[in-house]
């Protein structure tokens, strides 16, 4: 019995006991000698174990009496994390190199992240959903303030720290709630609790207080005020992490529990999460405008894409899921990408963020510039790309559900949204005259952007083959 | 093979339009004049080898949605190769002609590298034309039909710093927007009612159509007769036939091969070619047909009218081409598709001769048009003077009446093809106004054919002193194609004439059909008709869609067109006589009575003068109207509202909110922990009330 | 007679505090770490209840987890602190505002 739960979560006892030789390690031999090594060994081990989890799971299994859940859902969130995670740490790199951040903890803690990460897409207990949580909400408190000698920096993990803490106490208040109205920490013994009409008011405030809590993960509108601070202060390759893995994981732990805890109350958090989307569109679009600073604006930029996603599980249909799932995948692969322009964008050896440094990149670039544009507009939602694929899936899936206003506000937003992207376009094409920037030659860099790029223009073909593996996942996570 | 003919153009277009850098101009003009002359000859051929039995060539599958199902393919059948024949020989002949006439250019400065565009365009416009007539199906046959639209549009707008040639490009686009529009309701509502767009099953589902109604803008309608007007809009766009017809004159603004080849001998045939195309459906639709007739021969009558008194020689003959396409709308309206085929096919020989004779003049006169600055070209000019002379010989129908040798008439080309068109219509009509308008405007035709000739080649030279001392003859790269056209507008009405004038069991079997015996009341019933064309022998026997032309049995218009009476056999060279001699009297003999008379008839003179003043109509009635209502939306609705809306949300509400955003974003902990908490405390109240009120 | 609703109450009272704590305090970093290990134990103190309540050992298990993490993550603010503080020279709430807008 115990064997047979072991093997389930099998992935993530090899890469905690991974992590945790590794560091003993690193501790005792070559310390940040060694890291270079370990980042690419942990990246290696994402991959495989990501090949490893596509390739061989399948249909829905539980484990420890249903405290950990093995199916499609947490199968397709394991493979997006581990692959963008691995995508992240390689990129980082140089980079991490270069300005002597490349300590030995980063990859380490990146694997305890995904970790905690991997424990909550496949959660079945309040219990196993607090740990994994806070497993990675801990690694990433550390990491962000992981420059240790700038202000911005360590400011960003105290804040991060603090309002973290907070939405953990938030979302465990709620826990207790839950578990008292219900009598179980267990989704499956939630679920049959939180049926019909009448339900108590207890359960509604833990509902409420859980989904605040899931709304600071995926830092939706008004819980999202830490996002655009951290994404500036944390060094730059750890905010493209930021953006990517986490937030998928965030948005698939709020799936899981609105649907495997909550699922029959539909109604109840289905106008809770349309609210958040809509104002997480509107916040991301409005305030972006105003950035200079292209890290931030890649904060706006993901609060806005968050609400996308958070209009696709507003719907509560299995459409509804995959919708979200899909525009997850392609958010991360344009954010992977647009974060390997952000960390090439350098000026005598120093990174450069003000978007003001990108005037006339065209000119100097022709290439990246031209591979920048076919991102933006994808993240613009301008078709025939890629990302426009994923709006009119989420669109259709709130459409579909009779949520007509959410839909027809998400095209509005998506309209004001496209201006601050194109701006940029503007810029590189047609802007003044000004000291550009030079260097940031890495064809690793290069190659993530192009890739990306190109996956925005080839994958509008079939968005090589995502549905089907989205679909199932929502198939099995909806009953 | 036929993919060969169909794709050496395009194949030529794309090395000519994105090559020509690597390869250099001439390479890029031999390369599309040398593909064209493998089509030409390829379709030549197929055109003298092909039995009249209908092939269908699957080259790849194109469009599949639900019912739809689009194959690109080719329909091979005797209209096709007719079509092939024509389009591939005046575009080889253009392109080769080309090479001459667009060496200089003043419109362009030396440096430019204007002529593999040029070139690029002719092949693709000849690309797109192939595909319009080979298609087996509506759909491609549409693309093509666009494909001709936009290649148009860019000849005509090829000297594109002219602002004269820019206005004709989008007039001609525009005006056939309205066709396209009635031509594409035409293919959707075949859809509907067959389901298919395949040629062969529309078709086999016409007898079916004609039972059928059809609610179209709150009426109902007989399905045939609906969809073939809507198909027959497309052709009066097209076609420039009469309220549709406005762009053509204009589209005069392009180079004169581009005339020649697009609006004389191809494109502007496109809608006849539809008409017989759709014969299977038209011979089920007789009110439309009707209405082609009348159109076609009030065509016919207005455009020779107007080209009466016009002054620049390529609009005298712009004007002679719709009035001719009148003469062939009228053939398929009586439903002798094979004689509209026939004119078709003569007109384009002399036509596009006409024309390029038209262009050799004006290369000599340096860009020269106006035919009153002409005169006395005979001797300067003297191979384009014979030229031209055949061309009108053969436009205006001289030949011998009444005579035939071994039934073949003798004559020029237009003679053969014109006077079958008349005694067709003096039968269809039963010698009615189509019949009538076609005879004035036969001579009409022939006043202003020789009219222009008499202007241009005889008499004093008038205009530019200069410019006459220096007219000189077209280098011969330019002859030659002249050479070649006027064999064929001497001789392809006499060759030709069996096959698509003659018994009515040679022209069935011609186009690929089988002849039975008619049946007994009917071959009664012509006898009772007209006694003297009771020897009716033969009718079609095949289903609809089956050979290349659909005749139904009661159809005997071909039949009965040659037991006409002897005075409207003469009619035409009567009409053509009276009119050279008018032409002589006025432009030979006493010079100064042109002038007399147009101060006489002065009203009438300026409405001729000013075509019907059908552009000044149009203006006050569309353009004008349009513009205003476009000017008050850009304005009012533009200007005001929707601009001063969404600049207000753009650059005063977004900002304020951004500004705002930006102040909420205060960088201090106890703000952000403040927003989670008011966030959170929000959203209980309104779950209790929410939740509360269930 | 004390019921669950009294635990309860102390509960939510404690909660309540903890996030005033956070929000109304403008001095010292260490008051905001404080309030957060006020709010976690809140909540324990409404798993414990709710565990005897219902006569459910999980709760009580679940406080320990609460515990364990709630230590963990006060080492890690505190370390995380340190560095700030190394950096500016001071650990008051309203200094932590570098970045804003």
């Amino acid at each position: 019995m115990l064997q047979a739960d072991l093997t389930i979560i099998l992935p993530e006892i090899i890469l905690s006991i991974y992590a945790m030789l590794a560091l003993v390690a690193a501790v005792y031999t070559g310390k940040d000698k060694a890291a270079p090594m370990l980042v690419w060994i942990t990246s290696a081990l994402f991959v495989v174990l990501a090949v490893w989890i596509g390739m061989n799971g399948e249909g829905s299994t539980e484990a420890f009496g249903g405290m950990f859940i093995e199916d499609a859902f947490s199968r397709f969130g394991k493979v997006t994390i581990l692959l963008s995670a691995a995508a992240v740490l390689v990129m980082s790199q140089d980079y991490m190199h270069r300005r002597g951040l490349l300590r030995f903890e980063y990859p380490l803690l990146v694997a305890l992240a995904v970790v905690g990460m991997m424990v909550m897409v496949s959660s079945g207990d309040l219990m196993t959903l607090y740990m994994g949580l806070e497993l990675q909400s801990l690694s990433l408190y550390v990491i962000a303030s992981l420059r240790r000698e700038s202000a911005k920096s360590t400011e960003a993990g105290l804040k991060y720290f603090v309002l973290g803490a907070l939405s953990s106490g938030l979302l465990l208040y709620g826990a207790s709630l839950v578990y008292g109205f219900s009598g179980t920490t267990l989704f499956a013994g939630i679920i049959e609790a939180a049926q019909g009409d009448y339900l108590p008011l207890g359960m509604l405030f833990g509902l409420v207080f859980m989904a605040s809590g899931f709304a600071f993960k995926v830092s939706a509108v008004p819980f999202h005020m830490w996002t655009p601070d951290v994404y500036e202060g944390a060094p730059t390759p750890i905010t493209a992490f930021f953006a990517t893995a986490p937030k998928v994981a965030a948005m698939g732990l709020f799936a899981r529990v609105m649907h495997d805890a909550f699922g029959g109350m539909v109604g109840d958090w289905q106008q809770i999460v349309a609210l958040l989307a809509v104002l997480s569109m509107f916040l991301g679009a409005i305030a972006a405008i105003g950035q200079r600073d292209i890290k931030r604006l890649m904060a706006y930029s993901s609060i806005a894409h968050m609400g996308y996603a958070l209009m696709g599980l507003a719907a509560g249909t299995a459409f509804g899921v995959q919708a979200m799932l899909v525009y997850m995948a392609i958010y991360v692969t344009m954010n992977i990408g647009t974060f390997a322009f952000i960390l090439s964008m350098e000026k005598d050896g120093q990174p450069v963020t003000s978007i003001d440094s990108l005037n006339l990149l065209a000119r100097a670039e022709p290439g990246k510039a031209l591979a920048m544009l076919v991102l933006l507009f994808s993240l613009a939602g301008v078709p025939p790309l890629v990302g426009f694929f994923g709006k009119f899936y989420v669109l259709r899936a709130a459409y579909d559900a009779g949520l007509v206003w959410l839909a027809v506000a998400g095209v509005v937003a998506s309209v004001i949204g496209a201006f601050y992207y194109l701006r940029i376009v503007y810029f590189m094409y047609f802007g003044e005259e000004s000291e550009g920037l030079d260097g940031g030659k890495s064809a690793m860099l290069s190659g993530f952007l192009m890739a990306s790029a190109a996956i925005m223009l080839i994958g509008i073909v079939n968005l090589f083959g995502i549905e089907t593996p989205a679909a199932m996942a929502a198939a099995q996570l909806v009953n | 093979m036929e993919t060969v003919i169909l794709f050496a153009p395009l194949v030529g277009a794309i090395i000519a339009g994105f090559g020509h850098r690597i390869i250099g101009d001439k390479a890029a003009q031999v390369v599309t004049t040398a593909m064209l002359f493998l089509a030409m000859a390829l379709s030549w051929i197929v055109f003298l080898g092909h039995d009249g039995q209908m092939q269908q060539i699957e080259i790849l599958r194109f469009i599949q949605s639900g019912d739809l199902n689009t194959s690109w393919g080719i329909r091979l059948d005797r209209l096709t190769t007719i079509m092939l024949v024509v389009i591939t020989s005046v575009s080889a002949l253009v392109h080769f002609y080309s090479i001459g006439y667009m060496a200089h250019d003043e419109n362009f400065s030396e440096e430019e590298s204007y002529r593999p565009r040029f070139f690029a365009y002719l092949s693709f416009f000849t690309f797109a034309m192939l595909t319009l007539v080979t298609s087996d199906n509506l759909v491609q046959m549409f693309f093509g039909w666009e494909g001709v639209g936009v290649a148009s549009y860019l000849l005509i707008g090829f000297y594109f710093r002219k602002d004269s040639a820019n206005a004709a490009s989008i007039k001609a686009f525009v005006v056939n927007r309205v066709g396209d529009f009635g031509f594409a309701l035409g293919i959707f509502g075949l859809f509907m009612m067959t389901g298919s767009i395949q040629f062969n099953d529309i078709f086999a589902a016409a007898p079916e159509l004609a039972e059928t109604t059809l609610t179209f803008l709150w009426r109902d309608w007989n399905a045939a007769n609906l969809l073939a007007f809507l198909l027959f809009v497309g052709a009066m766009g097209k076609s420039a036939q009469l309220f549709l017809h406005t762009w053509l004159p204009d589209a005069m603004e392009g180079p004169t091969p581009v005339s020649a080849l697009i609006h004389a001998a191809t494109m502007v045939t496109a809608g006849v070619f539809l008409v017989a195309r759709m014969s299977p459906l038209m011979e089920f639709a007789p009110d439309t047909m009707a209405f082609v007739t009348f159109l076609g021969a009030t065509t016919a009558f207005v455009a020779a009218s107007i080209g009466l008194v016009q002054n620049d020689i390529k609009r005298v003959i712009a004007y002679s081409t719709m009035s001719q396409l009148g003469y062939m709308f009228v053939a398929a309206g009586v439903g002798v598709y094979s004689v509209a085929m026939f004119h078709l096919f003569t007109h384009a020989f002399f036509k596009a001769m006409l024309f390029l004779g038209a262009g050799s003049v004006i290369h000599g006169m340096h860009h020269e048009q106006d035919m009153r600055n002409y005169g006395g070209l005979r001797k300067k000019l003297p191979m384009t003077f014979w030229a031209m002379m055949i061309g009108t010989l053969a436009i205006t129908g001289v030949g011998i009446p009444l005579w035939t040798i071994s039934g073949m008439p003798i004559g020029f080309a237009g003679f053969v093809s014109k006077d079958a068109i008349i005694e067709s219509a003096y039968v269809g009509t039963m010698g009615g106004y189509g019949f009538w308008m076609l005879v004035i405007a036969a001579l009409f035709t022939s006043f202003y054919s020789w009219r222009l000739m008499f202007l241009t080649f005889y008499g004093e030279a008038r205009g530019d002193k200069h410019t006459h001392d220096h007219a000189h003859e077209s280098p011969m790269i330019m002859l030659v194609p002249l050479g070649v056209l006027a064999i064929g507008s001497i001789t392809a009405g006499m060759i030709w004439y069996g096959s698509f004038f003659g018994k009515q069991n040679e022209v069935i079997k011609y186009f690929g059909g089988h002849y039975t015996a008619p049946a007994e009341e009917l071959a009664k019933e012509v006898a009772a008709n007209n006694p003297k064309a009771s020897k009716l022998k033969y009718v079609m026997e095949d289903a609809p869609g089956e050979a290349a032309i659909y005749i139904k049995p009661e159809n005997t218009v071909l039949h009965e067109a040659h037991y006409v009476p002897t005075w409207v056999k003469l009619s035409p060279f009567v009409a053509m006589v009276i009119g050279f001699l008018t032409a002589l009297w006025f432009y030979i003999w006493n010079p100064s009575i042109p002038g007399r008379l147009a101060a006489n008839q002065r009203p009438l003179y300026l409405f001729l003068l000013n075509k019907w003043y059908f552009d000044e109509i149009y203006d006050f009635l569309f353009v004008k109207p349009a513009s205003m209502i476009g000017r008050f939306l850009w304005k009012r609705g533009d200007g005001s509202t929707i601009d001063g809306m969404l600049n207000g949300l753009a650059m005063g509400i977004i900002p304020f909110f951004t500004r705002l955003a930006g102040k909420a974003q205060s960088g201090y902990l106890f703000t952000y922990a403040f927003a989670m908490v008011i966030g959170i405390v929000a959203l209980i109240t309104w779950m209790t009330l929410a939740g509360g009120a269930r | 007679m004390i019921g669950i609703e009294h635990y309860l109450t102390v509960a939510a009272t404690l909660f309540v505090i903890g996030i005033f704590g956070l929000f109304l305090n403008r001095k010292n970093v260490i008051v905001l770490l404080m309030s957060i290990e006020l709010m976690l134990l809140s909540v324990n103190i409404n798993f414990v209840a709710f565990s005897s309540f219902l006569g459910d050992l999980v709760g009580q298990v679940f406080t320990l987890f609460v515990l364990t993490v709630a230590a963990a993550e006060a080492a890690i603010g505190l370390a995380i602190l340190v560095c700030f503080f190394r950096n500016r020279g001071t650990i008051a709430v309203e200094d932590v505002n570098v970045m804003k807008g």
